[in-house]
Parts: C-alpha cells; structure tokens; sequence
C-alpha cells in the first residue's frame, strides 16, 4: 500500500539527492553531455571564489533578519489572536493571508512600491530624504537587503504565528490560575508561564524556519536578482546562477551539497538537544 | 480603566498588523483598476480619480494569459491528483501498520520538507532533460509532485492519526480488505482533512514559481506565475498588466484558503509542528 509513496519517494527525492552529490563530483559539459570525473575539484574552486564570503555573509543577515522579524511578528500576533475578544476570528484569517498569495505578486508589488519614479514608498523615503531624487530603494545595496528581508517577513510570519497560537492554546489553564493566585499581574504571567511553556516549540520552529530561510530563493530572486551588484546574492541564488546563468553544474551541485551539510549539521545540533531531554 | 488602555492596545497593535499585511495587495487590487495616466504619474497618487477594467481586458485578451491559466489549473489538479492518491495511501499505511523502512520512509519524507525546492533543482532539472521532460506541461508536474507530496503525506497522517484503530479493527473483523476499509471506513471520516490537504497541494502548485520557470520552455507551456513575471521586458515592465494578473492569480487561492482554513490550521499544526 505504501509501495507507490516509497518509489515517489526514491525516485523523486532520494535519487536527486544523491545524483547532486555525484555532479559535485563531475565536470558538465552540457553542450557534449559529456562528463568528466574530477574529484573534489569543484569544491575547491567553490571555497577558493571570491563570491564565497559574500554569499555567506548575505546569507547570514537574510536569515538573522528574516528570523527575528517572523519570530517578533509572529509572536505577537499569536498573542493577539489567543484572546478571546470580538473579531480576532477574522484577524486571524487575514493575517493568515500572505502563507498563500503566491511569491511572484508579492515580488512584484514590492517592486511597484519601491519603484523609482512611481512607486509610493521609494517616493515618501525620497520626500524624507533618505534616498536620492527619483532613485528606487533597491538601487542601494542595504535598502535592496531591506526590502528583501521584510517582504520575507510578510509572507512567512503566519506560519510562527499559527505555532505559536498552537503552542499557546496547549498551555494548562492551572498554570495561569496558580500563578494568579500568587499575585502575578499580565505581564508576569507572560514571563513566567507563557514563555517558559513556549520553549520547546520555539527551538523546533526555529531550526524549520532556519532551513526554509536558507534555501528559499523564489523571492529573492523576483525582487532583486541578486542586485545591486551581488549585495543580496545569498546561497541558493548562487547555486541557481551558476547553474542555469553560466551551466557550471558541477560547481552548483558542490555548493548546493556544502549548503546540505551544513543545514545538516544544524539539524545533528538540534537532533542532539532534543536527546539531552530539551523540550521536555 | 486599565482593562479600556489594554483593550486600546489591542485593538492598536492587531489594528498595525492588519494594515501591513493588507497594504501590498490592496494596493495591488488597486493598482490594477487604475487607468494608465494614473498609474504613471510622478509624484505617484495614493487613489485614482476613476476606476478601470482596460488592465484586465488587455491581459486577457491580448496577451497568452488565458493559456497561462489553464496550464495552471491542469498542473494543478493533476499534481493534487496524484498526491492524494499516493499521498493517502501512504499515509493510511504509515499509521496503521508497522513494515521495514517505515521510519527511513517518512524521515526522507520530512527531509526534503525541511530541504526545499532548491536543493531538489539541480538534479531535478537534469533527469527531466535527460527524460526530454522539459518544456512540457508532464515535467512541470512532476517538480511539483516533489514539492508537495511529502507535505501531503505529513498533514494526511495526522488527519488519520485522529481516527480511532477501534474503527479499522471493527471493519477487519467484518471481513473488509485494507484498501475497502480505507475507502469506505476511514475516508469518509476523514473528508475535511482530505479536502484541505488537497487545496493545499493546488495552492503550492498554483504558486510555485522556480521549477515551473525554469522547466516551461514555450508559452505554451507556461503557467500562470511563469506567465506574470513575462510583463518584465528588458525594454519596459508592464506594471498595469502585471497587477491584473497578479490579482486575477492571487484571488482565488485566497478565497479556497479561507474556505478551509479551520482544517488546515488542524493538519498543519499535528503535522508540522508536533513531528
């Protein structure tokens, strides 16, 4: 019965996982289709590309940013929707909202609104004079990792919200009169029961939201292209333009196995927590 | 009067939040009914004068936006076809019975849940070329059976999960095969979590972008993501154009979404977070 799911599984899964892993290995020639065995070269040419610490660095900050701006966002907006006032069902749908407008609208109308000459906020942030006349704020290399980095925001927010109004609504009713019957006010509360019981939840969502982060392209690259310059060129658009902008394949398929292990080794980190009882 | 200042500061802080994540596409949907000479002007307008359909009526009669729409939809139902049918067998199987490779099954599952689409890519796009798979509406399918299928598994299961064995068992001793009891036992249970996983897997297909772009070669085959990033020429973007058919394309996922949120939110939640 479970047959037909093992071969999707294998064929469409595991087989390119570990074809990537044998292309790391080849050098492509995709015009011959001829393939060359050269062991680690394009490994090391990998580490030894200028674009090495720039790609690394990028991907740092998209990621710290987008994590802390969904995990604030996220939380709060979990809070919101945990009380019981008139009207948070219909917050909670809206806010719900961005999970599924597809990526290629959100790009584009951050590109509408950061637009030079007709765009409404490259416009106001030029009125501040924050950026210069009729100039976009994704000519600028920091304002491009701005803009890339809260529209990531908007769109993956819901999901730290849904877990973490999830993880809210688990928590045992007793907790909170006890800590009532000490005398403890809100924000008490907020620190002393909520927080605490949302531990565990916060680690697991956090090595998700880590490796969706570091591997999501589609946005990235309908915004910015990498751009200005390769200011925004992060890991997984390295990976695409080597692959399809200059057919190295065999350099593509060595970064994109470095970027597995490495998400790996996060995910060893996290296996060895849980062992050593975290989140219990 | 504590309680009136955090009532205030609620309804502040939700109020905050609701603008920002409606403000994109409301000024999408507006952009999109704004006459050209409106649309253009510098300083830009917070509201146009006058409202227009022209945006609309050009992209879909002038330009392959009707093809685009149609590709989506067959990729689609398709990729949530076979989803489903493989998605719930396996499902059902890995819930009720134990078998060798169960656990190697479904951590590859979750594996490449975690490891999305661009670590796929590469090989991916080689074996689709290899089988002359490319530029072909079948190749576009198959990525995105990729893509949603092990997220299929993941939310069905925890849908079965919720369904007593007690039932299962009753129907064996009654003499129904697995697969009877499944179809006229379990998924009956089961019809909103069945319902909601599949609007899922159509949303991720309808908005997948990546593979659908690199795989859809013609505009014959291009689907309607593919189709919208098509008004970026390196002469001119066609921001009117690109409005309509980003709301014309955003619209209805949103509206199937809230139709079956209440159960998604169920699914998602046991399967995602609590795995």
């Amino acid at each position: 019965m479970s047959l037909p799911g093992i071969f999707v599984i294998a064929v469409f899964i595991v087989f390119p996982v570990v074809d990537a892993v044998r292309i790391s290995l080849y050098d492509i020639d995709v015009l011959s289709d001829i393939e060359t065995f050269v062991g680690f070269q394009n490994y090391l040419e990998v580490f030894r590309s200028p674009n090495f610490g720039t790609v690394l660095f990028n991907t740092a900050i998209w990621s710290v940013g987008s994590l802390i701006g969904q995990f604030v966002l996220g939380f709060v907006a979990a809070l919101l929707i945990n009380r019981n006032l008139p009207g948070m069902k219909l917050v909670r749908s809206i806010l719900l909202m961005p999970y599924v407008v597809p990526v290629i609208a959100v790009a584009l109308v951050t590109r509408w609104l950061l637009d030079g000459s007709y765009g409404i906020l490259s416009h106001s942030l030029q009125q501040a004079d924050l950026l210069a006349h009729n100039q976009s704020a994704l000519a600028n290399s920091t304002g491009a990792m701005i803009a890339v980095i809260v529209a990531n925001v908007w769109r993956s927010f819901p999901f730290v919200m849904i877990a973490y109004w999830a993880a809210m609504q688990g928590i045992p009713r007793e907790q909170y009169e006890a800590a009532r019957i000490d005398g403890a006010n809100k924000w008490q509360e907020l620190i002393y029961v909520t927080l605490p019981n949302l531990v565990p939840v916060t680690v697991t969502l956090l090595i998700l939201r880590l490796f969706w982060t570091v591997t999501y392209f589609d946005l990235v690259w309908l915004i910015t292209q990498g751009g200005p310059g390769s200011s925004t060129e992060h890991w997984p658009l390295w990976i695409y333009q080597e692959a399809m902008g200059f057919f190295r394949f065999g350099q593509a398929a060595a970064i994109a196995v470095t970027m597995s292990v490495t998400l790996i080794f996060c995910w060893g980190l996290y296996g060895v927590w849980k062992r050593t009882g975290g989140g219990k | 009067m504590r309680s009136v200042v955090d009532f205030l500061t609620h309804y502040g802080v939700t109020l905050l939040l609701v603008l920002f994540v409606a403000f994109p596409l409301t000024w999408m949907v507006i952009a999109s009914l704004t006459p050209a000479n409106e649309l253009f002007t510098s300083p830009p307008k917070m509201l146009p004068s006058t409202l227009t359909l022209n945006w609309y009526r050009e992209t879909w009669q002038a330009s392959d936006a009707p093809t685009y729409f149609m590709n989506s939809l067959i990729i689609g139902l398709s990729t949530t076809a076979v989803c489903m049918i493989v998605g719930v067998l396996s499902a059902y199987a890995t819930t009720r019975f134990d078998f060798p490779g169960k656990n190697l099954f479904l951590g590859a599952a979750l594996a490449s849940y975690v490891f999305p689409a661009i670590l796929l890519f590469l090989p991916l796009y080689l074996i689709l070329n290899a089988l002359r798979l490319t530029d072909s509406l079948a190749g576009i399918i198959v990525a995105h059976i990729v893509v949603s299928f092990p997220f299929a598994v993941w939310m069905l299961r925890s849908f079965f999960q919720g369904v007593p064995r007690e039932l299962d068992e009753a129907a064996w001793v009654d003499g129904a095969s697995y697969l009877r009891t499944l179809v006229s036992v379990i998924l009956p249970v089961c019809m909103p979590g069945l319902f909601s996983t599949a609007i899922f897997v159509f949303v991720l297909s309808w908005n997948e972008y990546l593979f659908a772009s690199v795989i859809a070669g013609s505009a014959a085959n291009k689907t309607i993501t593919v189709g919208i990033a098509e008004f970026i020429t390196s002469f001119d973007v066609r921001w009117g154009n690109i409005m309509a058919l980003g709301t014309i394309a955003t619209v209805p996922v949103v509206i199937m979404f809230m139709f079956v949120q209440k159960y998604f939110l169920k699914g998602a939640l046991e399967g995602a977070v609590k795995g």
